[in-house]
């Protein structure tokens, strides 16, 4: 979709489309949110920035930045805003939509993770946690993936020895009472998002 | 006991700041009868702790001074100092005013000749230059203080102190014995000219104001930077004392905030740049200053006023709300953010932090003893339901000086007419 | 002056006693000062002491009181007696307080302490009550020039205080620019929505109203006279000219839009769709709230941008320098037009700071919540293609050079221009500037004057002397200088309101204009009674002319700073005491001196600078007169004297009204009389200036500046007569430079006028 600079389509689709999107417009560019940010020296574009960037149009480089995705819900952001903007929510809804629409970053840790937990998380309705870091571990390959094993090896231990993290779970582990009703509300709440944010 | 004569023909002026000095000037001048009352000892409120004027740098006393004058020559006002406001009943045209006054322990003998504050010792907070240095417990406001009469600080009344400054003063003008009194004041019309306080910096929690000594409030930086405030006009760091010489003002200090302020403070951008010239004045090309704004909001002439210091290669400005405070190992506060202009991030250190702290009414609309419609940051509001009782200056909205004034003007009209009404029904 | 009865009161308090021999000074009031009443006291200020003055002034016939003690800004209660003439003997601040207390000091002292004594007398011998010059100027009426929002509410108010009140428009009707909005910015919380202008509502209330008179299609052509007795021709369109009696004047003339003309770089006039703020108010009331239609085809408006700061702030000296103020609140409540209408509209504002102060930050939020864009960014250009124009401009968060492609319409928001009439002072600013080296002003001053030129329009054609217009401050608004006190202009009971002074918004405009008729009422309150103006309020002297002495220079009627003195038909000058401000700078001009005050003249100074006893040449105590501006100077002397800063014993101050009211025959006079020197203390001149009276300070330097030819015709030294700026905070700095003063004076030999 080509988006007129300056229009309103885009800042509407993000109204639309993402959680509090329609908070967007209030931005005044005061820039706190980008300087509260923990992790702000390594993404792309600040929230501010990327609240600019909706009302230019410029729907492309904002779905596909990794600005998103870096957010940890620290809510700094919220606690400073001057605009009482949910920047956090915003920053999350804007990464589903940016999933969604395909134009999530590829290889972006972040979103591999979400991915593997997601994926994790809907077999059993509970999060396997060993299959889950060894699925970080090797997700670049097999030997990047002993390597990463070799260099977390003292916490896996220390989580074992707390029984944190149960080796016996590599053979499928523990999960909810009911899975398919568990999927089947999983679905249901995935069709109603989809109805309203118009994500079909 | 304090006695004044007041019917229902007289405006009452509460605050004697330049709004209130200013609309009960206007009314005497025009033949009205006036009683002006002001919580301090002195008239000539918060402007008369500033160091310059912006645009014209300029110095607020000399304006003071005349008003002053207008003042003692006009046998038509009746100043209250010490004085607060507790009731207003009745209604426009004959309204009654309960004013509280705090005793000064000093009374009209007064000739300000100084052997009381020789003869103390104690040293108490110097509300005239915001607690930043001390004065004795016997103590003249100000020297451009009217009434020109000391002051003895209730802290010391009742120790051996008090009975020493009272011996001190060969006119009789220490009366350790005066008491807190309630008087009655009849006012046809009311014009209500409190003014306005500072934000309490504290609650802008990033900033470290309650944390770090080298951040401070521009009202404060007025007081460091004239030479007759407590560093004898030297820009000292509280922290060290060291020279200041690369200072950040950070603008909207809990202004445009809907977790401070809701509102523009409208004179803060203005101060802040008024303040680089002082930089300028202690350190010439030494003294660096920086600029963190969201929009400056220098309007009408003051854009020349702006156009000048941005052309000043010591001054620079940043498009950022600053985010946090910290302090490096020297005490140095160093300022974290982003410069929204393009994408900078920053982490600045600096001598010093001015904060430009925004204005709320001193008085709150919803502490005025009497019904008053106000807006969401309890300004008062022009409306009918107020009665006779009429905002003026910073109580009525964050103002310039200028805007206060011409509020201030307009406030004694809106009294006049009242008043005019008064008195051709009375015939 | 036969009922003269002068008496002296000499303080023995706050330390005077100890310090002075004040029987000594009781003598010289005696002896010198001829006081025929000469008492001490040792508390002067207290109720005994001001009653034993009250029953001398009441039982022993006192007409002339000297008080020997305080300076005359302390104790103004105990000693404002309103029935007899009073001078003040600074002894504490002027004397002890700066002088040391040691045994050394004691005989120089009590010399100056004696002096200032002698100077009392001798000056409040000079002196009468000054009577007032009541019963010339009582009429009451205000007249009003200017219809708009700020003319009307000024009547209304005006009238609303008892009033009556002429209110003259130039156009058909009242209204003015507001009559041309669809709908203003808001007044009252929520501060969200654009509200009705009121207008209708203003116009019905003035036409319903008794007290006010209203001519529409008129102008003032000519207006005459003074505060409380000024007469306006107000011609009509019709060819007819009425004569209306009025006692004061407010001008609320309000502004012009900018001509947008000016930018065809940013598309007007080259498309259709290209408006100013006026040009999009005219639509929108075309609409009526309905969609606003593209001038171009009558197409429905999609999507429109707002260029802030059109011709605004411009640093380059080709449009205007200013910011209007009220632009920012203008365009938002714009957008809200669409918005409100269709809120899918694309409205973009490109901004560079969004100036809404004050409440205006609620309107901003209200603008952006109903979906108005707002973009930090500065336009370059707009280019119109047949229907829609693109605007190219950097995006300043963003940090690029991009463009808003398809607008139906491009707002600019241009600016307000002041309608102040002729600049009264262009020439004289022209040859000033042209004096300094820039002679564009003066060039474009010539071409304004060629025949063939289209002159500026005066607005009130006052038929002062000194030009038919109130003077400009800049860039051609009527604005105060004086950040205390916005509405003392330089005109005398001509007061401005609005945006003719100042670019504003609404809500200013309705506040400055309350506040012009609160002080246009005064004005005809204080020239019903003879009272003077600000700053010397209340002041009953005025200037008295000996007319047969005049010679007709016209230094008074070119130098007086607000316009008061006019001329005759045999150029003698013709004084109109209500426009007075009671400063003296005519009498400081005056070659004849013929002019002075009742309280106030070449006598009360020139007779205290010689009751100064000069001691002779070989007693090694020079003598400096020092002329102290009363408004600035002389306060910070009495606060130097307060922080006990010492200063030289030789200098004998004399406070002065103004530095405009200093009489060059003072210097002269105190040259001839054995003064090694005169030092004069004035305020800051220049584009800041801080002189209460405008211009005095600055005409007294220029007098001063010719001095030097008198001294070299006396054959004394250049350095002998100095001027220097002082403000009211020089609390440190005057003592300084009048003991530097003091020692390069003590360093030259002594006056040879000694003992003349």
């Amino acid at each position: 979709m080509s988006i007129e600079k300056y229009t309103r389509n885009f800042l509407k689709e993000v109204e639309e489309r993402v959680e509090e999107g329609h908070w967007v417009k209030m931005c005044m560019q005061c820039g706190v949110c980008a300087g509260s940010c923990p992790l702000g020296a390594h993404w792309e574009h600040t929230p501010q920035k990327i609240f600019m960037m909706i009302r230019a149009g410029k729907r492309e480089e904002v779905l596909s930045s990794d600005s998103m995705w870096m957010c940890t819900s620290c809510y700094q952001c919220i606690v400073r805003c001057p605009r009482k903007l949910p920047i956090t929510h915003i920053m999350h809804g804007l990464a589903y939509l940016a999933k969604r629409e395909g134009l999530a970053p590829k290889n972006q840790p972040t979103a591999q993770f979400g991915q593997l937990f997601w994926d994790n998380l809907i077999k059993t309705g509970r999060v396997n946690e060993l299959k889950l870091s060894l699925g970080m571990y090797f997700k670049d390959g097999f030997s990047q993936g002993i390597k990463n094993a070799m260099a977390m090896q003292s916490v896996g231990m220390g989580m074992m020895k707390a029984k944190r993290l149960n080796p016996m779970e590599i053979m499928g582990g523990h999960g909810v009472k009911d899975k398919s009703g568990f999927q089947a509300m999983l679905k249901k709440a995935r069709e109603l998002e989809d109805g309203r944010r118009k994500l079909a | 006991m304090t006695e004044v004569v007041a019917t229902n023909q007289t405006i009452l002026v509460v605050g004697g700041g330049i709004s209130g000095m200013t609309a009960a000037l206007e009314a005497a001048e025009c033949g009205k009868e006036v009683v002006l009352i002001e919580k301090n000892p002195a008239l000539g409120g918060r402007v008369s702790q500033l160091y310059r004027y912006f645009p014209k740098l300029c110095h607020p006393t000399c304006g003071l001074e005349i008003n002053q004058r207008r003042v003692k020559q006009n046998k038509r006002i009746r100043v209250l100092t010490m004085a607060e406001v507790t009731s207003i009943t009745g209604s426009p045209g004959d309204y009654t005013a309960s004013v509280k006054i705090a005793p000064r322990f000093v009374n009209e003998n007064c000739t300000a000749c100084g052997d009381c504050g020789d003869a103390a010792e104690t040293m108490v907070d110097d509300a005239f230059n915001y607690n930043l240095g001390k004065v004795k417990a016997a103590f003249l406001p100000s020297r451009m203080a009217y009434p020109q009469r000391y002051v003895v600080d209730p802290s010391v009344i009742g120790t051996p102190e008090a009975d020493k400054i009272k011996a001190a003063c060969k006119y009789d003008a220490v009366d350790l014995a005066m008491q807190e009194e309630t008087v009655q004041v009849k006012a046809g019309a009311v014009v209500w000219a409190t003014g306005w306080k500072p934000y309490d910096a504290n609650k802008i929690q990033p900033y470290g104001y309650d944390r770090f000594a080298n951040v401070i409030t521009s009202v404060e930086f007025e007081r460091l930077s004239d030479p007759h405030g407590p560093t004898g006009g030297k820009i000292l760091r509280p922290s060290d004392g060291k020279e200041a010489r690369n200072v950040a003002f950070i603008q909207c200090a809990g202004s445009r905030d809907e977790n401070h302020l809701r509102h523009c403070s409208r004179i803060c951008c203005m101060a802040s740049l008024k303040q680089t010239n002082y930089m300028r004045e202690a350190f010439g090309d030494e003294g660096k200053s920086t600029i963190y704004y969201i929009d400056i909001r220098a309007i009408d002439r003051f854009e020349d006023f702006y156009q000048k210091v941005q052309a000043d290669p010591n001054v620079k400005f940043i498009k950022s709300k600053v985010a946090r405070i910290l302090e490096d190992k020297d005490g140095n506060p160093v300022l974290h953010g982003v410069d929204t202009e393009g994408y900078h991030r920053y982490a600045t250190p600096h001598d010093l932090v001015v904060l430009a702290v925004g204005m709320e009414p001193s008085v709150s609309a919803a502490n005025i003893p009497a019904e008053i419609v106000s807006d969401s940051s309890g300004f008062i509001e022009q409306d009918q339901a107020n009665g006779a009782i009429f905002g003026a200056g910073c109580a009525a909205n964050p103002l310039d000086v200028n805007r206060s004034v011409q509020s201030a003007t307009a406030s004694a009209l809106r009294a006049i007419q009242v008043i005019n009404r008064v008195a051709r029904a009375e015939g | 002056m036969a009922d003269m009865k002068v008496a002296a009161y000499i303080c023995q308090g706050c330390g005077l006693g100890e310090r002075l021999d004040t029987a000594g000074l009781a003598k010289v009031a005696q002896k010198e000062g001829k006081a025929a009443v000469v008492k001490e006291h040792p508390f002067l200020c207290n109720a005994e002491g001001v009653a034993m003055i009250r029953n001398d002034i009441d039982n022993e016939a006192v007409t002339h009181v000297m008080v020997a003690a305080c300076s005359r800004r302390a104790k103004t209660e105990a000693f404002g007696f309103t029935d007899v003439a009073v001078s003040r003997a600074n002894l504490r601040e002027g004397v002890i307080w700066v002088r040391p207390d040691d045994e050394a000091s004691r005989e120089t002292t009590q010399e100056m302490a004696a002096d200032y004594v002698r100077m009392g007398c001798a000056e409040v011998k000079k002196m009468k009550l000054p009577a007032g010059n009541a019963a010339t100027a009582t009429n009451r009426r205000v007249l009003v020039v200017g219809g708009g929002i700020s003319g009307m509410t000024a009547a209304l108010e005006a009238s609303k205080a008892g009033y009556q009140v002429v209110l003259v428009e130039k156009g058909a009707a009242l209204g003015g620019w507001a009559a041309k909005l669809y709908k203003r910015s808001p007044s009252r919380s929520p501060y969200a929505d654009p509200q009705d202008t009121g207008v209708d509502e203003m116009i019905a209330a003035i036409s319903a109203d008794s007290n006010i008179k209203v001519y529409t299609n008129s102008i003032t052509s000519k207006t005459e006279g003074a505060p409380g007795r000024f007469k306006v021709d107000i011609s009509q369109e019709s060819g007819a000219t009425v004569t209306e009696e009025v006692g004061s004047i407010i001008q609320a003339t309000g502004f012009t839009l900018y001509d947008a003309n000016k930018l065809p770089e940013l598309g007007y006039g080259k498309s259709a769709n290209v408006v100013d703020q006026g040009g999009l108010e005219a639509l929108a009331k075309a609409a009526n709230g309905g969609p606003i239609k593209r001038p171009s085809d009558g197409g429905e408006v999609k999507s429109v941008v707002f260029v802030q700061c059109a011709g605004q702030r411009d640093e380059t000296g080709t449009h205007l320098p200013y910011c209007s103020g009220s632009c920012c609140l203008t365009s938002v409540k714009q957008a809200m037009y669409f918005k409100d209408n269709n809120p899918d509209i694309d409205t973009v504002v490109v901004y560079t700071d969004l100036r809404m102060p004050g409440n205006g930050e609620d309107f901003y939020r209200s603008g952006q919540n109903k979906g108005v864009t707002f973009t930090k960014g500065k336009v370059s250009s707009v280019e119109a293609t047949g229907n829609t124009c693109k605007v190219n401009f950097q995006d300043l968060i963003l940090n690029e050079q991009t463009a808003i492609e398809n607008a139906d319409l491009v707002v600019l928001a241009t600016g307000q221009v002041a309608n102040s009439g002729v600049d009264v002072d262009a020439k004289l600013k022209a040859e000033i500037a042209a004096a300094a080296g820039d002679s564009t002003l003066l060039d474009a001053y010539n071409a304004s004057q060629a025949e063939g030129a289209v002159k500026p329009i005066s607005v009130l054609n006052l038929t002062y002397r000194q030009g038919p217009d109130v003077p400009q401050l800049k860039y051609g608004f009527t604005d105060s200088h004086f950040i205390c006190f916005p509405y003392e202009t330089r005109r005398t009971g001509i007061y401005s309101a609005g945006p003719v002074r100042r670019p504003m918004d609404i809500v200013q405009a309705t506040e400055d204009a309350t506040g012009a008729a609160m002080k246009a009422i005064q004005a005809v309150e204080n020239a019903a009674v003879g009272r003077a103006a600000h700053p010397r309020s209340g002041d009953l002297s005025y200037p008295i002319v000996r007319i047969e002495g005049c010679t007709q220079c016209k230094r008074c009627t070119v130098e007086c700073p607000f316009g008061a003195i006019d001329e005759d038909e045999k150029r003698y000058p013709v004084f109109n005491e209500s426009r007075c401000r009671r400063c003296g700078t005519c009498m400081g001009a005056c070659p004849v001196r013929v002019i002075s005050f009742e309280n106030y003249s070449v006598d009360t100074v020139g007779s205290q600078l010689k009751a100064v006893d000069v001691p002779d040449e070989f007693s090694e105590k020079p003598r400096i007169l020092i002329l102290a501006c009363e408004n600035d100077a002389y306060p910070a002397l009495d606060m130097a004297a307060m922080n006990r800063e010492v200063y030289s014993a030789w200098v004998r101050v004399i406070p002065v009204r103004c530095l405009g009211s200093v009489n060059t025959i003072w210097i002269t006079d105190a040259l001839n009389s054995g003064y090694d020197g005169v030092m004069m203390l004035g305020c800051k001149h220049g584009d800041d200036y801080q002189c209460h009276f405008v211009k005095g300070s600055e005409l007294a330097s220029y007098r001063m500046s010719k001095v030097g030819d008198t001294l070299q015709g006396m054959g004394l030294e250049p350095e002998r007569v100095q001027v220097f700026e002082a403000a009211i905070t020089d609390i440190e700095r005057l003592p300084k430079l009048i003991n530097e003063y003091s020692d390069q004076i003590a360093a030259l030999p002594p006056s040879p006028f000694k003992g003349f």
